[in-house]
């Protein structure tokens, strides 16, 4: 009996929540108010907050086209593979407190697991035999490269300051690092993390591929590269991956540097005599509430206000601002980290 | 003494691959005689390997084998021994899987060549030396089967004669190889010299009180010579050329077998011979010449576009890996390298087959010409992008596994001596796996998907021997991954844990006892720790991601995901999107890919573009070169 609750538990965690309906509600929420910001931004008026919705569900029931160079297996199936490991990794993102699941991954991994929906993205343009994909996918390949450096170096300053002041030397379990936050304050709250915290800030964009580093699936030059040949359903899923993995870099950030906040809603409860199951419940969707907000104004700092202020950068722009300024914030955090401030 | 007692494997796993290499000199023409000869002598070499398994990893026992029964007498061993700790098993398990592999796929692969008795003899010859060099306790006999494999490996690089260079690469690898057993050779002579012993528990036990001038020289001598069997910088351009004219059933054993023995020898003679396990500057000298192997070769094959060369570029990258975690000289980083060492066979080994089976189905590795292999050969496809990411360092495949255990031991050796350059080691071996991945992206993207060119329109799948080798190397990958806590616990921490105990193989080789006679302090063989501070359980995950795919696979297919519309390619609506203009054929591969970041690193390119002359006078004189800068290094810095 308690194996199928378990069982059963487990099943909600990745159907429900944390996983495929918190990220295809929240993804495309959040992807919707961006595209609404840059917009207003712009002084157009911009689509409704729920077009990327609209969107989802147009192309589901659109035909889709496997072009006859294609292979077939592959070019249909990338898409799929690309948005489970997402959806996967989502679920080892802790939320606050509650962490679905703590024990299989943790942060350098995750790094890697990372790596698997860019690939479904190289893998299925690379499938479809389209030469723009194979620029575009070239480009995707740079940008992941670039893209790597500036980030292991922020997880590795990271993992050293959690690590010393654990006393394990390293730790990279993203549910230690939140709940050594929740214990002494934000990460962002020491000096040696701000300059890691500006990198990952900076890293966000080009990890979603949003402008100005969307080299790769530039429109107006390569016609989405990689996506160039796709139509339809899984058309419709690339766009639901890309934007799940805004809320997946989003709230990445929000566990590595922002862990104490969310605690903070319980303890007001508790404070204001309010405790019990329902009051549990209740802290559990303010956390849930808190989350999704922060993810948005760290949607709207990295990914809006960027993308309405600069033009696109070409790729060897871009693989040289990641290794050089990025890397370097990413650098001195590592080295100050190093030296114990 | 019983003839089928354990005693006797390795001696047996050794003979019955040159019995095997004289067998088919006799009796070699007919087809069945020669094929199922080599076979059996494989399998057997493995089988008495595995049968090692349980005294030695998992009982700690050292097997020591006196050949003609001379054991050591009036405190000197003049017999030649077979020594075999958990160490020389692991690399002889390694060894003799990957060969009789190879063996299964050379059946068909080499079927149109001519001279095949003679390949199948250097084969063994070959499989034979590597073996002899891993399990034997003795440094002259260790020289004899180097020079055994290193001429063995020489005739079958030039075996397909006809192709271009292969002569030349013979050649190349024949000098520098030749100067390379040189080295171990003079090495060896100088040992004896001093020590009047050639046996290696008996120069371990003696070494360490006699560190004099000479020793530290034979110490550099040795250590150069197993440099070059491991194709480390700056012996790696010899690799790309010997493995570019090889018939890839050779490339498998030269990258998969043979660097292993020099990764071997490095990790006998460093901590068995010299016991340096906990010193600074060795440990500074490996990790960076492990680091500079990893990251230099990476760079080199991301320039190349032939697919065998671009392969061996890597081999060595990994191999960088391997010396580079081995040198950190922890528990955990002997072990995570010893790890990375065993997947590095498994999964180079996996796609030197795929390069292979490319070339025996299109005549070409070149990734200029080829493309869109995928429809033609799916078998292949898959089991290249196996191995492709494992290599990748993709979880969940072996390739990771190990590499997240380099990280790791590289960044708490980083943490525990406070040494911020081994958190350089890190980054570097964090980087390189993902250049690693931008360099098997565009192998994908050349080769494999893309456009098909006209003139392989008629390609077949290879036939089934080459496939089931194939498949046991990917099933091997994706399995040594997905469970690296049984993998550590039975083979890779009984290795590391063999690196310490260099009391009990002296003792053993010596007789008890003997190790506290002569040394003043005996290594004390503490439990290392192989605490890991990282959390990462592939099987969950993989768990996790069959319940999300499924879930997603129903979701899909309820909507309209599987009612695609597919096409002939003369309906337009089916045709690639190429602007409105005309459809021609236009893949984008090899070269044209990664402009991005080439152009930021143009003038390293060119740099080294220049350097890597392709003359053999020149890598000669690197050989002098590395030989006398570890030769300095020695003499005053160790």
């Amino acid at each position: 009996m308690a194996l199928i609750l378990q069982a059963l538990r487990y099943l909600v965690y990745v159907l429900v929540f944390p996983g495929f309906l918190f990220c295809f509600m929240t993804g495309l929420l959040l992807c919707g108010i961006d595209r609404k910001l840059v917009a207003r931004m712009q002084k157009r008026v911009g689509p409704p907050i729920l077009q990327p919705f609209y969107d989802f569900f147009k192309l589901c029931g659109k035909e889709t086209i496997v072009p006859a160079a294609a292979n077939r297996t592959v070019f249909l199936l990338a898409p799929l593979v690309g948005l489970a490991a997402l959806v996967v990794i989502q679920l080892f993102i802790p939320v606050f407190r509650f962490s679905a699941f703590n024990s299989i991954a943790d942060v350098i991994v995750i790094l890697y697991l990372l790596l698997i929906p860019a690939l479904s993205v190289i893998m299925g343009g690379a499938a479809s035999g389209s030469p723009y994909a194979g620029v575009g996918l070239s480009r995707e390949m740079v940008t992941i490269l670039s893209c790597e450096l500036p980030l292991l170096l922020v997880l590795l300053a990271i993992g050293k300051v959690v690590g010393t002041a654990l006393g394990t030397g390293i730790c990279f379990s993203l549910s230690k690092i939140v709940d050594y936050q929740m214990a002494h304050g934000s990460l962002l709250g020491k000096l040696s993390m701000i300059p890691a915290a500006v990198a990952f800030l900076l890293v966000i964009p080009g990890e979603t591929g949003n402008h100005p580093f969307d080299a790769a699936e530039a429109e107006t030059e390569i016609c989405e590269g990689p996506l160039a040949e796709y139509s339809g359903a899984p058309l419709g899923v690339y766009k639901l991956s890309h934007a799940v993995k805004m809320l997946t870099m989003t709230s990445l950030f929000v566990a590595l540097f922002l862990g104490g906040i969310g605690t903070g809603i319980e303890n007001l409860m508790f404070q204001l005599g309010l405790s019990g199951g329902a009051a549990g419940a209740v802290a559990f969707l303010l956390e849930i509430l808190v989350l999704f907000l922060l993810c948005a104004v760290l949607t709207f700092l990295t990914i809006s206000v960027v993308h309405a202020v600069t033009a696109r950068l070409r790729i060897e722009q871009l693989f040289k601002y990641y290794w050089t300024v990025v890397a370097g914030l990413a650098l001195i955090s590592l080295v100050l980290a190093w030296y114990g401030l | 003494m019983n003839m089928l007692s354990l005693q006797h494997f390795p001696i047996y796993s050794i003979m019955v691959l040159f019995l095997g290499a004289f067998l088919i000199v006799v009796f070699g023409r007919s087809k069945v005689v020669r094929h199922s000869v080599a076979l059996l002598a494989t399998c057997a070499s493995m089988l008495f390997m595995m049968g090692l398994i349980k005294p030695v990893m998992l009982g700690g026992e050292i097997i020591s084998y006196w050949m003609g029964a001379r054991v050591p007498a009036g405190g000197y061993a003049i017999g030649i021994a077979l020594e075999v700790d958990a160490l020389s098993l692991f690399f002889g398990l390694l060894v003799s899987t990957v060969v009789f592999v190879a063996c299964i796929y050379s059946i068909q692969y080499m079927s149109h060549d001519d001279n095949v008795p003679q390949y199948y003899t250097l084969f063994l010859m070959l499989a034979g030396g590597v073996m002899g060099m891993v399990l034997t306790g003795d440094l002259f006999n260790m020289f004899i089967m180097v020079e055994i494999l290193t001429f063995a490996a020489v005739a079958l690089t030039a075996f397909r004669n006809t192709v271009t260079g292969a002569l030349e690469a013979a050649f190349k690898y024949l000098v520098v190889g030749s100067i390379g057993s040189t080295c171990i050779l003079a090495g060896t002579i100088v040992l004896y010299a001093q020590m009047h012993t050639l046996n290696l528990g008996q120069l371990a036990a003696l070494i360490p009180g006699n560190l004099t001038t000479s020793t530290k020289l034979a110490f550099a001598l040795l250590f150069i010579g197993f440099c070059t069997k491991a194709f480390l910088v700056p012996f790696h351009p010899l690799a790309a050329d010997a493995h570019g004219a090889a018939p890839a059933s050779i490339s498998v054993l030269i990258s998969g077998v043979l660097t292993k023995s020099g990764i071997y020898g490095i990790i006998r003679l460093t901590y068995f011979l010299f016991q340096s396990m906990g010193l600074g500057t060795m440990q500074f000298w490996l990790v960076f010449l492990g680091s500079v192997s990893m990251f230099v070769c990476v760079t080199m094959a991301l320039a190349q576009h032939d697919f065998k060369r671009l392969l061996a570029f890597h081999s060595i990258s990994q191999i960088g890996y391997v010396l580079a975690a081995v040198g950190l000289s922890t528990a955990l980083g002997i072990s995570a390298g010893v790890y990375h060492a065993m997947n590095h066979t498994i999964f180079k080994g996996l796609l030197f087959l795929a390069a292979g089976a490319v070339l025996h189905e299109t005549g070409t590795t070149d990734l200029g010409k080829l493309g869109g292999l995928s429809k033609k050969m799916p078998v292949t496809t898959v089991m290249f992008l196996v191995g492709a990411a494992a290599i990748s360092g993709i979880p969940p495949f072996n390739g990771f596994a190990s590499k997240w255990m380099i990280y790791q031991a590289s960044y708490q050796k980083a943490v525990e001596s406070n040494n911020i350059g081994f958190l350089a080691v890190t980054i570097c071996a964090l980087v390189t796996s993902t250049l690693t991945l931008a360099s098997f992206v565009k192998v994908t993207q050349s080769v494999f998907f893309g456009q098909l060119p006209k003139e392989y329109e008629n390609v077949k799948e290879v036939p089934f021997g080459m496939r089931l080798a194939m498949g046991i190397l990917a099933a091997l990958c994706i399995v040594t991954g997905l469970v690296p806590n049984y993998v550590t616990r039975f083979l890779t921490e009984p290795a590391a844990k063999a690196v310490y105990h260099v009391g009990a193989y002296i003792n053993s080789a010596m007789g008890a006892g003997y190790a506290e006679s002569v040394m003043q302090t005996v290594p004390v063989a503490a439990e290392p720790s192989f605490v890991q501070h990282g959390v990462w359980s592939p099987v969950s995950w993989l768990c996790l991601l069959m319940i999300a795919l499924l879930a997603l696979t129903v979701v899909a297919t309820s909507a309209k995901y599987d009612k695609v519309s597919l096409g002939e390619a003369t309906d337009t609506k089916y045709q690639l999107f190429y602007g409105g203009e005309k459809n021609f054929y236009s893949q984008v591969g090899s070269d044209d890919l990664f402009w991005g970041f080439k152009h930021n690193w143009r003038h390293y390119f060119s740099f080294m573009h220049e350097l890597h002359s392709g003359v053999v006078n020149d890598y000669a004189l690197w050989a002098v070169v590395a030989l006398a800068l570890a030769t300095l290094y020695a003499l005053v810095v160790l």
